[in-house]
């Protein structure tokens, strides 16, 4: 019982290794009907080819293979199987017996029971296949290109029948490879169909034709997308545009490029088609705004009409910067403090576009943690970063990544998780704050701190009789505007008469002037103990002043003897008149004096 | 460097401290002035020594021309070709400061009434920029600050006088007894006061609309206005530039007249021959020889020269007047000046009554000079102008004379969309025998 048991497990093993072996090239399987579209139309060739696979053997199928030539393979962008309208899992695989052939074996969503069926579509996109021949024209002829391809579809298993059909931009064609039957007409060309083709057929197919769509190539895509949670994503792309189709030989005459129409394959403009709710959208490059752009809204996306400064003909490159903000709130999605942003990995840059390569970073906020990348197919992550921008402390979180050779099929939404504390959200307006708080404490500091070495007693003394002379100032106005008032009771009692009301006001005025007075008075004093010379002319401007107040208060006498009738009006005119001389001459000397001061 | 400057200066003035600290006042004096003259008179005397010796460059030809207006015009055409070394007119005065023009007196006059040092200061800088920014049109820059500061005191002591007159006026009546009266006092400080705030208020605008105008708009983008009004912009100088920058090899090397130099350098990133900065007289010369001559000889300089592509300005299409075919005669004068350019003659580009033209009158040596070639390349074909013949030049107003011609030694490259810069390309030595 022992050794049998020992043999079985023996048989199994080599069962299991076996089975493997056959799960790399299943004899059993047969393409019962094949039909394959390849469409030459644009500058990418974009094949679709639909198998009607069955199980011709006992045991059921769980996966079968795909398979490309080397040249297909090396420009090879994007293959997708599909089944019943679901995609299929595919991984790249290799098998022994044939090293030159590319595989890729294709997980079938549920076995392949014998002698049943399955419908199959595999489609792929090929980039710089297409050979401008000749390789450089002039300015008013056509783009041939050359298509080389195989008149079968490779395949690792026997095929019952199948047909090509070659879609064709226009029925310029120049020459094409014929396997009977073919049939040709304006826009198409159909191989076959071919009955019982062996397995692993190749036959060269060669077609020379006319094709002006733009060959237009994105050398690199340099993608920056900025995510702020204050609501807002930047999005910059830096684009390198190449027209890598037929170079133009000699001149470029602008005559003819405006009269004549015949620059082909030459690109004036294109669309580029960014998100709908993109704004502030800027076109530039290293010289300034690109001024020939016209922007249209439309309810599902902005187009953006791009002409580059000059028209492109092969083999001239161009260089621009496209730029916009779109809300977070459509690509930031949160759970607590778990963020997951999604969004694309590239845009729309024109219909048909090819990107050679592509560098796509992400800036997310400062403090981001937990960072995990999830994308819909294979990219090289590169190394996280660090970015640095205004009020940062410990740097962004950078991640970046890249890969080669794109077409529009990758224009598909990547994930991203992180955790982002959203109290950090406050530092940057904190960091602000404490800043500013700082800066007034130091100016606060400094103003309150004295860093002389030595006191300068000339300078202080000087200020401190400036600040009594502005105090003397400040007195002496307020003493003149009670000059004033004590005028103005004079004409006043020169017509009310009322002597016994008028006292009591201009006593009232009297002793506040002569509190003023003593103010100055005591800010002679002062002044004395700094400057000797500005404290005698404040002497001198109260001398000065005494006169003066001598001449009104007499005034003010005179006139209440002439209301009260002790004098008569010659009497008063007489001794008034050279008061108010000597009034006058106080005045002016009072203010000469305050120049000085 | 610095730190280590300043670090001396702080030693010297420790020693001179130091000095003064021990000798008194007068020996101090005749230490210092003996110290400061030798010095002086040993820097005077090694510069005017080396000078002589040709170690330093002496003095160029645009100081020259600053202080004798005439020089650059008698000796070296390039200076006196360049549109900011004319001299200035009044309009262009009146333009850039207007009121300020009529203010200046006034301040001269308020200062030279309180002779102190700043106002002499002020006057002499004053009356020596008004003098230099009449030779020069650029050196308007250098008269800005001081008519601002002039004017200024002229505006604020007016003001000042008649603001008072009005002020003061309800206070005085009463005091009416303790000083002189005028007629009408107050009406007029009023009068005065509001006329020049109406100027003041005028200046500001004037000012507003001539900066944005005139010098924020960017040359290097021009602008014009279609039939039905709306805006058409002529981007064609950084079309022409970006081209360059990124469909010509790196090192190529472009000939164009130096008036677009710095810009070639600076948005095309590409090496040229001669720049703004008009220094190499003798090269800007070789350039200007290109230019005016005929083909093959204009081959031969550009060989020598190691030109890979040309560049001209043409406005013909448009109507842009600053074009090279406008500018050309100064390439002929400044081609001319030199030594190797002796054979051309400014009266060889005129027509026989001396005028310049390019129409089927104009001289024949113009007609197939290297630059006319280039300009109209294939513009005899073009229709510019309703009911006019093809090829019809829109800045001259005349139709070309010489119109059908294909270049032998150069092939169009490059056009912008209004044919504003045209770049060619130079051919390369034919094969032998082919």
């Amino acid at each position: 019982m022992r050794g049998s048991r020992y043999l079985l497990l023996a048989v199994l093993v080599v069962g299991v290794a076996l089975g493997w072996c056959q799960g790399e090239l299943n004899k059993d399987l047969v393409n019962k009907k094949i039909e394959r579209k390849v469409d030459i139309t644009s500058q990418v060739v974009k094949i679709a080819t639909k198998i009607t696979l069955e199980n011709s053997g006992a045991a059921p199928v769980k996966s079968f293979l795909v398979a490309l030539t080397p040249e297909e393979k090396e420009k090879l962008s994007s293959i997708i199987v599909q089944s019943g309208g679901s995609v299929l899992k595919i991984r790249e695989t290799k098998v022994d017996e044939h090293p030159d052939v590319a595989f890729y074996k294709v997980d079938l969503r549920e076995p392949l029971n014998p002698s049943k069926t399955v419908n199959v579509e595999v489609e792929y996109i090929l980039t710089h296949i297409l050979q401008p021949y000749p390789a450089s024209i002039q300015q008013g002829e056509k783009q041939l290109v050359k298509y080389s391809g195989n008149h079968y579809v490779l395949s690792p298993y026997p095929t019952t029948t199948q047909t090509t059909t070659v879609a064709v931009p226009s029925p310029n064609i120049e020459s094409y490879s014929r396997l009977k039957p073919t049939a040709h007409t304006d826009t198409s060309i159909t191989y076959g169909p071919y009955e019982s083709v062996a397995a692993f057929s190749e036959d060269a197919m060669s077609i020379h034709y006319e094709n002006n769509s733009p060959f237009l190539t994105v050398t690199r895509l340099e993608r920056v997308i900025e995510v702020s949670h204050w609501g807002n994503i930047a999005v910059e792309e830096t684009i390198d545009v190449l027209h890598n189709g037929a170079s133009l030989k000699g001149p470029f005459s602008r005559y003819d490029y405006q009269r004549e129409h015949n620059s082909y394959s030459s690109i004036k403009s294109f669309k580029t088609i960014i998100p709908a709710s993109a704004k502030d959208v800027y076109y530039r490059d290293e010289i300034g705004n690109i001024s020939t752009s016209h922007m249209r809204i439309q309810d599902d996306a902005v187009e953006l009409d791009l002409r580059p400064r000059f028209p492109l003909f092969g083999g001239w490159k161009t260089h621009y910067k496209i730029g916009y903000n779109v809300p977070s709130y459509e690509y930031l999605y949160s759970s607590g403090e778990d963020y997951l942003l999604k969004l694309r990995i590239i845009d729309h840059v024109f219909d048909d576009m090819t990107i050679d390569e592509l560098l796509l970073t992400i800036i997310l906020p400062e403090g981001v943690r937990n960072i995990k990348l999830e994308t819909p197919y294979p990219v090289v992550r590169l190394a996280d970063s660090l970015h640095y921008t205004y009020l940062d402390t410990v740097g962004r979180p950078v991640v970046s990544l890249t890969k080669k050779n794109m077409v529009e099929a990758h224009i598909q939404d990547l994930s991203l998780h992180y955790r982002f504390p959203s109290l950090l959200m406050l530092q940057e307006p904190l960091l602000v704050v404490l800043a500013f708080f700082f800066l007034f404490l130091m100016v606060i500091l400094y103003v309150r701190l004295d860093l002389t070495l030595s006191k300068d007693e000339a300078t202080e003394s000087k200020m401190r009789v400036s600040s009594h002379c502005e105090q003397v100032h400040t007195h002496h106005e307020k003493r003149a505007r009670l000059y004033e008032k004590l005028e103005e009771e004079i004409h006043k009692l020169k017509s009310s008469k009322d002597v016994a009301q008028s006292q009591t006001t201009t006593k009232k005025i009297q002793a506040s002037i002569k509190d003023e007075t003593q103010f100055i008075n005591d800010l002679v004093g002062k002044i004395r103990a700094d400057s000797t010379d500005y404290a005698d002319k404040v002497a001198e401007l109260q001398k000065v002043d005494k006169a003066l107040r001598e001449c009104v208060v007499q005034q003010l006498t005179n006139v209440e003897k002439l209301v009260s009738g002790k004098m008569s009006k010659q009497q008063y005119m007489d001794t008034d008149n050279p008061l108010h001389r000597k009034k006058e001459e106080a005045l002016e000397r009072i203010k000469s004096l305050l120049s000085a001061i | 460097m610095g730190a280590f400057g300043v670090f001396g200066l702080c030693q010297i003035h420790a020693f001179v401290d130091y000095l003064r600290s021990h000798l008194n006042k007068n020996q101090f004096d005749i230490l210092f002035r003996a110290v400061i003259s030798t010095i002086a008179i040993t820097g005077i005397l090694t510069l005017v020594v080396l000078a002589a010796l040709g170690k330093i460059a002496p003095w160029t030809g645009r100081f020259y021309s600053l202080l004798d207006p005439s020089y650059a015009k008698n000796n070296i055409p390039i200076i006196a070709s360049v549109s900011e070394h004319q001299p200035t007119a009044w309009s262009s005065f009146y333009f850039d400061l207007q009121m300020l023009t009529f203010m200046f007196p006034v301040g001269l006059y308020f200062c030279f009434s309180n002779l102190t040092d700043e106002n002499i200061f002020i006057i002499l800088y004053g009356v020596l920029s008004i003098y230099f920014a009449g030779v020069m049109v650029r050196l308007m820059l250098v008269l800005a600050p001081v008519m601002c500061i002039l004017s200024g005191i002229a505006v604020s002591s007016l003001l000042s006088t008649y603001m008072k007159q009005i002020d003061e006026v309800k206070v005085e009546k009463k005091k009416q007894r303790f000083e002189g009266n005028y007629f009408m006092r107050s009406e007029i400080a009023t009068l005065f006061v509001c006329v020049m705030s109406v100027f003041l208020v005028m200046y500001t605008l004037h000012c507003t609309w001539v900066t944005s105008e005139a010098y924020s708009s960017p040359s290097i983008v021009l602008s014009a206005r279609g039939h039905d009004g709306s805006r058409i912009i002529f981007d064609d100088f950084r079309e022409a530039y970006y081209w360059l920058r990124h469909n010509t090899p790196e090192d190529a090397k472009v000939m164009s007249w130096w008036d677009y130099g710095y810009q070639i350098t600076a948005m095309a990133n590409r090496t040229i021959l001669v720049d703004n900065n008009t220094w190499n007289n003798t090269h800007i010369s070789r350039v200007g020889q290109a230019m005016a001559s005929s083909e093959d000889k204009a081959y031969q300089i550009m060989r020598e020269l190691d030109v890979d592509y040309v560049l001209v300005i043409f406005g013909g299409l448009t109507g842009y007047s600053s074009d090279d075919i406008n500018k050309f005669l100064w390439m002929v004068r400044i081609g001319g000046s030199t030594e190797k350019g002796t054979h051309i003659k400014e009266h060889d580009y005129y027509t026989p009554a001396g005028e310049f033209r390019v129409d089927k009158e104009g001289s024949p040596t113009l007609l197939n000079c290297l630059m006319y070639k280039m300009c109209y390349y294939r513009f005899g074909q073009v229709y510019t102008e309703g009911g006019k013949p093809p090829g019809y030049d829109r800045v001259r107003n005349v139709e070309i004379g010489n119109k059908d011609f294909e270049l032998d030694v150069l092939e169009e490259a490059y056009t912008t969309e209004h044919w504003i810069v045209r770049i060619y390309k130079v051919k390369d030595l034919p094969n032998r025998g082919a």
